[in-house]
């Protein structure tokens, strides 16, 4: 006969009683008959699904049931079981993100920003206070590519007073079927001279920090720390943790999204107590098994759509209206056109926002997500290791008709743009089941577009007993730039 | 009508002030009688929100679950909540509604640039959609 404790605004239900005995083996019997005697307390403790209230923890003696064995935790003569809220709060969201702004601190508008910002003066939502907020906020951008390019327009446009970018690389021409801030004429300039000059030239009434770096464990807190809202535009796993993992530990929320072929995802972490990425993905995939828009390839449009969504709940943040896109995940399917969305909830184990965080301090990234660390130096720069080969001591051995086998694990569609001349096409997906066909001491080479998947190909040939197999370093990109120049690059 | 003795009511400032510019929260342990609430006795708790504790506080069930026993082994009840809002009014925020509960009186401190400046006492709806302002005496 465990004894259930009520709480004062629960007697008025309990005929004044503030603790009841009730029959029941286990917790979920006690709290039936609890509510069985008095049926009008039921609706309080449960929703009509039957399921506890939101709020409610049910604790046995001094430990939470989630954590023993739920509603069938026994419980028997002497046990306590206890109705427990979870409590939380705050200040709310203009004060969350803009803390500096009080009505004396608001920034003034000029009369020409006025006019230009007059359809967000004219929106009641918005006004002469919520530009203000805009004018006040300070953004930092992730990443000034395919979602760094409309996010650093239209924020620019919006009138978000600073706006911080963080990028290394410079302009290509793989870049600009996608990276609309950035034109033809930029190709070799700094992304980051690129962009700034674009926002400026849309509003010279905001500022811009170019942050030349890659974002790293030791720099992250610092570059962050300045900035109301993060926004990460990357395009790889160990970046995406070190944001989010350095957004969480320093309070800030990070609008994520993510783009790969005709999909894109977005949602809003480490909000409000929201979940962050860990919660939704505590470990990153293995690497290579998710490729990268360079590996795989992206529409170039999808960008624009995921970067814009972003945008939005980015200013939604900044002026603390509407309901941000937090413990939801947004799935965008282009060749559907449908918008699907799922339900995220925190982790309460997880290891940086959970109740118990075993992470504290960033960490190194790249180890944690078991992939080299990316160099600002061109890839044929890249020194040969050992299991490794040069593709001009590959051009040699295929000028003295050597005795190899030459292997391209890329996909059909890509070896139709370029090739290396009797190469054999075998896709990585289907490389596992061709492995009986090759003799384990012939001499194998193997070679993609960059040298990531053709190091993975290496890998499975090893692991089965081969013991001479080469990657080709830089891939059909390298053989481009230092050997057969009329193959393209892709 | 919640009423705070002027024992609990200093503690409660003392706390707010001291843990300026982050939020502070705690347990209002008393007596409540009808409608009549009386706040005889403050509990700090720690604020266990993981991030930033400027603008968010987060009470862990097991301190409140002591706070309850503490409040039954003297005679009293639990009966409120409190937490400060620095540098900001004494309103109850979107993010104070959604993760409230109906069951007790929220005390929301104003403190600005570390002074005790005003407070409000909250009564949230059974759906938590909305909070009613509570008449609150000090």
């Amino acid at each position: 006969m465990p004894k259930i404790l009520i709480p004062t605004p629960l007697r008025q239900f309990t005929a004044k009683e503030n603790a009841v005995t009730v029959p029941g083996g286990t917790v979920g019997e006690a709290l039936d008959a609890l509510t069985g005697r008095f049926p009008d307390l039921r609706k309080q403790i449960f929703t009509d699904e039957g399921k506890l209230r939101s709020f409610i923890n049910v604790y046995l003696n001094d430990e939470d049931i989630r954590y023993l064995g739920k509603a069938a935790t026994p419980a028997a003569e002497g046990d306590t079981i206890s109705l427990v809220p979870s409590i939380a709060g705050g200040a709310t969201l203009a004060e969350t993100v803009a803390p500096a702004l009080s009505k004396d601190a608001a920034p003034a508008l000029s009369n020409e920003e006025i006019l230009r910002y007059s359809r967000h003066l004219i929106i009641p939502e918005v006004g002469m206070e919520g530009q203000q907020k805009l004018k006040a906020a300070k953004v930092l951008l992730v990443g000034a590519g395919g979602l760094g390019a409309p996010l650093g327009l239209y924020l620019a446009a919006a009138g978000v007073g600073r706006i911080g970018l963080v990028d290394f690389d410079v302009v290509d021409f793989t870049n600009l079927q996608r990276q609309v801030i950035h034109s033809t004429k930029d190709v070799g300039r700094k992304k980051l001279d690129s962009a700034a000059e674009k926002m400026l030239a849309i509003n010279p009434h905001i500022s811009i920090d170019r942050h030349e770096v890659a974002l790293t464990s030791e720099n992250a807190l610092e570059i962050l720390k300045d900035y109301d809202i993060v926004v990460d535009g990357t395009d790889n796993f160990p970046t995406r943790y070190l944001v989010n993992d350095a957004c969480v530990l320093l309070g800030k929320p990070n609008v994520y999204g993510s783009i790969f072929r005709f999909e894109g995802q977005a949602t809003v972490f480490a909000y409000q107590g929201g979940p962050c990425y860990r919660c939704l993905y505590p470990e990153p995939p293995p690497p290579g098994l998710v490729p990268s828009c360079a590996e795989g390839g992206v529409l170039g449009i999808l960008p624009g759509t995921i970067g814009l969504i972003q945008a939005t709940e980015t200013v939604k943040l900044i002026l603390g209206i509407g309901e941000p896109l937090v413990g939801r995940l947004l799935l965008y399917d282009a060749l559907g056109m449908r918008f699907r969305e799922l339900k995220l909830r925190k982790n309460p184990e997880c290891p940086v926002c959970g109740a118990h965080p075993t992470i504290t301090r960033l960490i190194d990234y790249h180890q944690f997500c078991g992939v080299p660390r990316q160099e600002a130096a061109p890839a044929q720069e890249a020194k040969v290791n050992d299991g490794e080969i040069d593709v001009t001591e590959l051009k040699q051995k295929l000028d003295r008709g050597d005795q190899f086998v030459l292997l391209d694990v890329r996909e059909p569609h890509e070896y139709k743009i370029a090739s290396i001349p009797g190469a054999k096409l075998i896709p990585l997906g289907e490389f596992s089941k061709h492995v009986g066909e090759f003799d384990k001491d012939a001499d194998i080479v193997i070679h993609c577009k960059s040298g990531g998947r053709s190091a993975r190909a290496c890998g499975i040939l090893r692991q089965a007993g081969f013991a001479h197999v080469r990657n080709v370093v830089g891939g059909i990109t390298a053989w481009s730039d230092k050997v057969d120049p009329s193959v393209p690059k892709y | 009508m919640i009423r705070i003795d002027p024992v609990p009511w200093k503690a409660m400032l003392a706390h707010a002030t001291e843990t300026y510019p982050n939020e502070c929260c705690g347990a209002m342990l008393g007596v409540t009688d009808g409608d009549q609430k009386t706040v005889r006795e403050a509990l700090r708790l720690d604020n266990a929100f993981a991030g930033a504790q400027a603008a968010r506080y987060e009470l862990r069930p097991e301190d409140l679950l002591a706070a309850d026993s503490a409040a039954r082994a003297r005679g009293m009840d639990l009966i409120g909540i409190y937490h400060s809002h620095p540098d900001c009014d004494a309103y109850f925020s979107k993010t104070d509604l959604e993760n409230s509960c109906p069951w007790y009186s929220f005390v929301v401190l104003s403190v600005q640039k570390r002074e005790f400046h005003h407070a409000n006492s909250w009564l949230p709806n059974f759906d938590r959609t909305e909070a009613a302002r509570e008449e609150l005496q000090y």
